[in-house]
């Protein structure tokens, strides 16, 4: 992959290093209050960020990858609430514990939120310009030409006309250049940490393309750690260099992109990957999941939420649910993958399943 | 069969920011989908394809061209006399949400085309409650599971297989498929396909498979055909898998470069073809209608608009001066 | 599919299939219960319209007076005491409920049919119907509704309840149609009309089974929110006296205890101004209370657990 750094010189990569936080999720319980109870969107999720990486969290329907990605905002609404666990990110802190204004400045300042393109996130009452303004008065920017110009160094980064842009109201824009807007508002206040949620979707597939082409640039230059939250295993697989696969409010698999894709472990990733229309290799090698993902009813209480699709079922997927597995980079819950891993070890070969170079082996339970 | 010729169809837009101009939708389009064939329209948004869809559902009209359907042209008739040949042709919506009506049961929305198709046929009464069970079990779901539910108790995949028995009610020859896939959660996309496909064999019903995201189109049957349009003219045309696998003209090459690439499984093409800039519909008319886009115009391209011919291949047509093949899709990974 | 699938809340009910109708109705009353105001408001409107059926065959066609207690105070007797004559205050109002109901019910008959009609038509024929439709619906609602009346009652005595329903009818049909019209022009791009039509369908399964259980609830809020304004409508023409005296109305009822017992500055007539006042609020307070079930009633998601 080579990036280009147009206009950004080298300095862009040491900074990487310096400002680009990293995120730990520990257990973190999202429930939501409905006529049947509190029902978990999200059952004890660990996940571990690194800092100046990419990384994508897909899911399908009801996997619970929106509700993480508010949780990193602290921004759950009721019915929902975070029920335990800890969200750190370097240089904030808990974000659990926070609230208010420390909330509201953390926001923009450290964390960098863009909406889905679908949802019309800007004021369509005011300029572009006018709500950067809106912005940086928010967060007691004290100097707003300053942020202009920000502003508009950004938008041309991006590749649009930075001064037709803000000064434009939302109707002016199409698809492709709102949701460059978005990714501007997020950055503009020299956030590190952005989260992108379904950036491309209702794009079209050129346009999808520019944006991810941008996403990736600007993560580079400006040395963020970026968090893409979509639905869409190739825009993920397009951009990212890690991908984090969640399945029934669990991470079920995380580890680098290329190796996940390459050699996926956990059955639900295999079965996805199968799954997915692809222009490359044989229709009629494709096979559909059979069955369909869950919703916060129908989640099967204990065991593996995963087990009514699995391919590779046994009798402790029906009562335990599979602990966080982590070998080098590679993080799997899975029984089956576990056992196959043991096996291979003790029959004194490499483990097949798991990535050998690094024989590190590290275990957490998963609640 | 069912066969198009010259079909157009112009829309006056009301506001935004063409307010007051003629956009063009459709410009001319030829087409023809054989009993139990399969045709895929692929293009980015506003390039005409929903327009054609409808068009062919017989929800739209047209300005000029003709439809032809099993011999008999579409326009001399009258829009009552034209209901029953359109109806042989059933439209499959994009939105399974939208689809359904939410205030009545699965039952309820299968029974009401099926009772009137009873009394068309001098059915007895009871073979309604048999058929709609029949056609459930046909698009794979279980009858005494859905009929007695609401829509909003079903999944999307769910919701999409009884929006197609609906569409079976009446024994289509065609069905049209706009974007039906889209809004289906991954995992269960390709089943979907799959029941298209079988519904093609099993029952010898046409398809008109209308999408954004070319890969699907592989997967609706091996024989199947495809058209690449762009602002409502189709740009190529022809096998599915020669023109993704050896696209010659230079917008499918840049659809096909946008795919995004799964790394670790696939290796980008060689050739990605990038657009030089983006869609703008207030562009011009005049010459090649992407020539503004692309990479590799000459002055050609500028003056005179190229129509569609064939190369060695005949089968496979283009609308462009300089067709060359590229490598453009991704290449599977060799693990 | 070798799943078991199963749904939240309808877990015993797998397969099971009710008829719509009774599944419809128990989804009624589960709605009502949700929520005690509901079953409040509920009861409030039985008790009318028990009044309006029954209350009067409980009294003598004419009320009997008591001259020893002109303006009696309430006693266990006289509830909410006497009229000028003596008369009981609460028989007044029971029997009165008739009147008052039976208007309602006339309203809203008329503003439903004409109101749904009109808006449907509109909406399906766009184009020149649409425009001529909503012409005379925007006339309709500009008709300054109480001048009116009062102009009308000096020609006509409203004797009927149901003269006096048509007439408010006729002048309450506007919002509906509006509304009406709104919805269908959203639903008829829906996916699923035009699934009907493309299937043949006839327009009278579409306008009857598509189109109108989806904008039950709006038509039912706007015709209730009529009645409302009805009911205030025609008690204030009999409080302004234009309309012929009749002891046991509301209007009349208030009219006089304004105008002839004082009520607003001695108390001996404050019950009797305030039983009729009461009894309109509690007839309002009802159907908003019921109001607000609407939506979940017509919507089978909402309906649900």
């Amino acid at each position: 992959m080579t990036i280009d750094l147009k206009g950004y010189g080298d300095d862009a990569s040491t900074a990487t290093l310096a400002r680009a936080p990293g995120v730990r999720v520990r257990d973190l319980t999202v429930v939501y209050r409905t006529p049947l109870g509190e029902l978990p969107a999200l059952g004890g999720v660990s996940l571990t960020i690194e800092p100046g990486t990419i990384t994508g969290i897909v899911g399908e329907s009801g996997s619970g990858k929106s509700t993480l990605a508010l949780s990193l905002l602290n921004a759950v609404q009721p019915p929902g609430r975070i029920a335990s666990g800890s969200v750190e990110i370097d240089g904030l802190g808990d974000v659990v514990g926070l609230a208010g204004e420390e909330l509201r400045r953390a926001r923009g300042r450290h964390l960098g939120y863009v909406f889905q393109a679908a949802q019309n996130s800007l004021n369509p009452l005011k300029t572009v310009g006018k709500q950067v303004l809106d912005l940086g008065r928010s967060h007691g920017v004290a100097d707003p030409r300053a942020l202009l110009r920000e502003a508009r160094a950004l938008l041309e980064r991006m590749g649009l006309d930075g001064g037709r842009v803000l000064d434009s109201h939302q109707h002016q824009l199409s698809g492709g250049m709102r949701q460059r807007v978005g990714i501007m508002l997020a950055l503009v206040l020299n956030a590190h940490l952005v989260i992108l949620d379904e950036p491309t979707t209702a794009l079209d597939m050129i346009t999808q393309s520019t944006i991810l082409r941008i996403v990736r640039e600007v993560h580079q230059e400006r040395g963020l750690t970026t968090l893409m939250v979509t639905h869409d295993i190739g825009v993920a697989a397009e951009v990212t260099d890690h991908l984090a696969v969640m399945y029934g409010g669990r991470v079920v698999e995380h580890g680098p992109t290329m190796r996940v894709l390459g050699a996926p472990s956990h059955p639900y990733t295999q079965g996805l990957i199968r799954a997915i229309p692809r222009l490359s290799g044989d229709p009629s090698e494709a096979r559909a999941l059979p069955g369909r993902p869950p919703t916060l009813g129908t989640l099967p209480v204990g065991g593996c939420v995963f087990r009514e699709r699995c391919p590779e079922r046994m009798a402790v997927c029906e009562t335990v649910d599979p602990p966080r597995v982590t070998h080098g980079e590679r993080t799997v819950a899975c029984h089956a993958v576990e056992q196959a891993h043991d096996r291979a070890e003790t029959a004194g070969y490499g483990p097949h399943r798991l990535d050998t170079a690094n024989h590190r082996t590290g275990r957490e339970e998963l609640t | 069969m069912i066969t198009g010729t010259g079909v157009t169809k112009t829309y006056r837009q009301r506001g935004g920011m063409l307010a007051g101009r003629d956009v063009p939708a459709l410009r001319g389009i030829d087409f023809a989908v054989p009993r139990g064939g399969a045709v895929s329209f692929i293009g980015e948004s506003g390039c005409g394809k929903t327009t054609l869809g409808r068009i062919v559902a017989g929800l739209e009209t047209y300005d000029s061209g003709e439809i032809v359907i099993d011999g008999t042209p579409m326009s001399p008739l009258s829009p009552k006399r034209r209901q029953p040949f359109f109806r042989r042709i059933q439209l499959i919506h994009q939105d399974p949400y939208s689809a359904l009506n939410p205030t009545r049961t699965i039952q309820q929305t299968l029974t009401a085309p099926l009772e009137l198709r009873a009394r068309h046929t001098k059915r007895p009464g009871s073979w309604v409650d048999d058929r709609a069970e029949e056609l459930l079990s046909l698009v794979g779901i279980d009858p005494g599971y859905v009929l007695g539910r609401y829509p909003h108790q079903l999944s999307g995949g769910m919701r999409q297989r009884v929006v197609i028995a609906r569409a079976l009610t009446v024994d289509p020859e065609m069905l049209v498929a706009d974007e039906s896939v889209s809004m289906i959660d991954v995992s269960m996309r390709l089943s979907i396909l799959a029941l298209l496909r079988d519904l093609r064999e099993r029952l010898d019903i046409g398809l008109l498979f209308i999408t954004h995201d070319i890969a699907t189109a592989r997967y609706i049957g091996d024989d199947s055909e495809l058209y690449v349009l762009y602002r409502g003219q189709v740009v190529e045309r022809g096998p599915t898998e020669t023109v993704i696998s050896a696209p010659v003209h230079p917008y499918t090459q840049s659809l096909l470069s946008a795919t995004p690439v799964l790394h670790g499984l696939e290796r980008p093409g060689e050739e990605r073809v990038v657009p030089t800039e983006a869609l703008d519909e207030r562009q011009g008319d005049s010459g090649c209608l992407f020539a503004r886009r692309c990479p590799f115009r000459t002055d050609r391209c500028d003056g005179e608009r190229p129509s569609l011919v064939h190369g060695l291949d005949v089968s496979h047509e283009h609308a462009c001066y300089h067709p060359r093949p590229r490598g453009v899709i991704p290449v599977e990974a060799v693990a | 599919m070798t799943l078991t699938i199963s749904l939240p809340g309808r877990r015993d009910e797998r397969g099971g299939r009710v008829s719509p109708r009774r599944a419809f109705w128990r989804g009624v009353g589960r709605v009502l219960r949700r929520k005690r105001g509901r079953v409040v408001g509920v009861a409030i409107l039985a008790l009318f319209a028990a009044m309006a059926t029954v209350g009067p065959l409980l009294y003598p066609a004419n009320l009997p007076r008591d001259d020893n207690a002109l303006y009696a105070a309430p006693s266990l007797a006289h509830p909410f005491g006497t009229d000028f004559e003596g008369t009981d205050v609460l028989a007044l109002v029971v029997t009165g409920a008739r009147y008052v109901i039976l208007t309602g019910l006339a309203t809203a008959i008329i503003t439903v049919a004409l109101g749904t009609t009109l808006g449907l038509l509109a909406g399906l024929h766009r184009g020149r119907w649409d425009t001529v439709l909503m012409r005379i619906t925007d006339l309709q609602l500009t008709i300054p509704g109480l001048p009116l009346l009062l102009v009308l009652s000096t020609v006509w005595k409203f004797e009927s309840p149901l003269e006096m329903g048509l007439v408010l009818g006729l002048l309450g049909w506007g919002g509906v149609a509006r509304a009406v019209r709104s919805q269908t022009l959203s639903l008829r791009e829906r996916g699923f009309v035009e699934a009907a039509r493309g299937l043949g369908l006839s327009s009278t399964h579409i306008v009857g089974r598509e189109l109108l259980p989806s904008m039950a609830p709006y038509i039912a809020m706007n015709v209730l929110i009529a009645v409302t304004g009805a009911i205030y409508a025609q008690v204030g023409l009999f409080f302004l006296g234009v309309l012929p005296f009749e002891s046991n109305n509301w209007g009349v009822m208030l009219n006089l205890a304004v105008f002839g017992g004082g009520a607003l500055t001695t108390p001996a007539a404050l019950p009797y101004l305030l039983a009729p006042l009461l009894a309109i609020l509690l007839l309002t307070l009802g159907i908003v209370l019921v109001v607000d079930a609407m939506d979940e009633i017509f919507n089978p998601r909402l309906r649900e657990d």
